[in-house]
């Protein structure tokens, strides 16, 4: 039995539809589960102010001043609430003369960057580019020696 | 009990039991990977309905992931298929001839360095992209991996100085951002070299 | 608290903790001790010996493919211990996905159209294995509002639904293929020997982590 079983797995044309299967499987288990319960209370909490020139990206505060921000460990990162803030001076001058900084990515507070991602929750994005960088070098060397 | 948030889930849901079970079904090995990418999309659905600045966090390393497997396994079924004469010269259009490449490339690369940070490499590499699409490739590619394996040096870098010295915040802001410039524009200029017939 | 004992030593990266317990370090050595293995030892010839005669077939590997897997190898080892000892739930995925990527590399370099077949067909395996891997992340996170395993692991944050366990199980079994490793005979074929007991190991690793991971959470 085991021995049927493995000599079906060891064919590595059918694994992609057993696992898609699975996860077919279990997808419809999670439909038949529904409705999840959705935690009120949670980190890192989005407003939307539709009056703000930044609007979907507004986290308040005005840039080089300090604001609070919901993180799981708040002590361990003293200075989110500045990056957070922080704009280039490109994104400054226009989030202070048009209504629609927000719109475009370029008024991201942060401006340069997103500071969720690249304080509170830094070792992500060391993780993201490595595998960003492995499927790099996969690619290139397959290329320049394929 | 059915709140948005279960009504959101129930309908990514159901479209990713549709897409894999697509999956199941599909044969075509190039078919298959065009599906994945379908796929991606309920998962980004899902960590989209978090709803807060969290789901943008986890947004971008989970897009990231997805594109850099999908290059890597093109590259592999490219192989696997020994498929070798995809030739793409200098495209063949009358202003593409002149000066305009260089124009616009170099328009877009200042921009995309004023912009700074993951948009700003976009846009930066996008304008090296051009610039080598319209010339054919003539650039030096080890250059571009050197570029990347620094910029990726810088950047982990400043993720140690976020965390260890966390009043130099500003330093280390500005050398993610130029970390992650560099990464994104080498890597895009790349992927634009990578079209040439010939592997230099 | 938990199976795999009290956390004795916790690094904080902001809100991502790393810590160890006696089970972690155990396999974090394991890890350890493998990719340190993998960076003195050199690689098999591979011999084909034609049944019924004299003749032989030794398969060479070249410098450059020699190098490149290497590099993929020590990628692999550290992914694993950075799996192992991640107290994040979404970093955890994400080195999985890590492992993934490393373990393709491994032998994509292989210049054997069967196991290049066996490389992609691995492969798109694990690109599809993200989608359940990163919805279980997110989906612990919006029912029970933290992804530290710290915080999931007390009794006074709500419980995580089965359902999720079973899509994180499912998306790390998709990643290493582990427990299925007759899936990855073909892959096994390939030359290069040290390299490729690197995949086998690292999903086992990853494997026995989530093990632990769903009991906590």
């Amino acid at each position: 039995m085991i021995q049927k079983i493995s000599r079906i797995i060891s064919n590595y044309e059918v694994i992609m539809p057993l696992f898609a299967g699975a996860v077919t499987v279990l997808f419809i288990i999670a439909i038949l589960s529904l409705p999840l319960p959705y935690h009120e209370d949670q980190l890192y909490t989005k407003t939307i102010n539709r009056s703000s020139t930044l609007n979907p990206y507004d986290r308040g505060g005005l840039p080089f001043t300090d604001v609070v921000i919901k993180a799981q460990y708040p002590e361990n990162s003293p200075t989110a609430g500045y990056v957070t803030t922080y704009l280039t001076p490109l994104s400054w001058f226009i989030a202070n003369s048009t209504l629609h900084a927000g719109t475009t990515i370029v008024a991201h507070p942060g401006g340069i960057l997103d500071e969720i991602l690249y304080n509170t929750r830094g070792l992500d994005t060391v993780v993201e580019p490595t595998i960003l960088f492995i499927a790099f070098a996969i690619a290139s060397y397959l290329f320049r020696k394929g | 009990m059915w709140q948005q948030y279960s009504l959101g889930l129930l309908l990514v849901l159901v479209a990713g039991v549709i897409a894999f079970f697509a999956l199941v079904l599909e044969k075509d090995d190039l078919h298959r990977l065009l599906l994945i990418d379908l796929v991606e999309i309920a998962s980004l659905g899902i960590i989209a309905l978090l709803g807060t600045d969290l789901a943008e966090a986890l947004i971008l390393p989970g897009l990231v992931v997805g594109i850099a497997e999908l290059l890597a396994l093109s590259q592999i079924y490219v192989m696997k298929e020994g498929i070798k004469d995809c030739v793409v010269k200098g495209l063949d259009i009358e202003v593409i001839q002149a000066d305009a490449p260089l124009i616009i490339s170099i328009l877009l690369i200042i921009y995309g360095i004023i912009l700074s940070g993951f948009t700003g490499g976009g846009i930066a590499g996008l304008g090296a992209v051009f610039y080598i699409m319209s010339r054919g490739h003539r650039e030096k590619f080890e250059l571009l991996e050197i570029a990347a394996g620094i910029s990726w040096a810088v950047w982990i870098l400043a993720f140690f100085i976020f965390m260890s010295f966390p009043e130099y915040w500003l330093t280390a802001l500005f050398m993610a951002a130029v970390g992650i410039l560099l990464k994104v524009a080498a890597k895009m200029a790349l992927v634009g070299t990578m079209w040439g017939d010939n592997p230099l | 608290m938990n199976i795999a004992g009290e956390p004795f030593l916790v690094l904080e990266f902001a809100d991502e903790l790393v810590y160890l317990t006696p089970y972690t370090t155990t396999l974090l050595l394991f890890a350890l001790a493998f990719t340190i293995f993998a960076i003195i030892s050199r690689p098999e010839r591979q011999v084909d010996i034609v049944f019924g005669g004299d003749a032989f077939y030794a398969k060479k590997t070249s410098l450059s493919e020699m190098r490149f897997r290497r590099f993929m190898a020590i990628a692999c080892g550290l992914a694993s211990m950075g799996a192992v000892v991640t107290g994040d739930i979404f970093n955890f995925t994400l080195f999985i996905s890590l492992v993934g990527i490393c373990n393709v590399g491994i032998v994509a370099a292989v210049k054997i159209r069967h196991v290049q077949e066996a490389a992609f067909q691995y492969g798109i395996v694990a690109l599809s294995a993200t989608v359940p891997l990163f919805g279980a992340a997110a989906l612990t996170a919006a029912t029970t509002g933290t992804l530290s395993m710290i915080e999931l692991g007390k009794a006074t944050t709500a419980a995580v639904s089965p359902v999720i366990k079973a899509l994180l199980v499912l998306g790390v079994m998709g990643e290493g293929m582990a427990p299925f490793y007759a899936a990855k005979a073909e892959m096994f074929r390939a030359p290069g020997a040290p390299y490729v007991i690197m995949c086998s190991l690292s999903s086992l690793l990853i494997f026995l982590r989530v093990i632990e991971v769903v009991l906590v959470i």
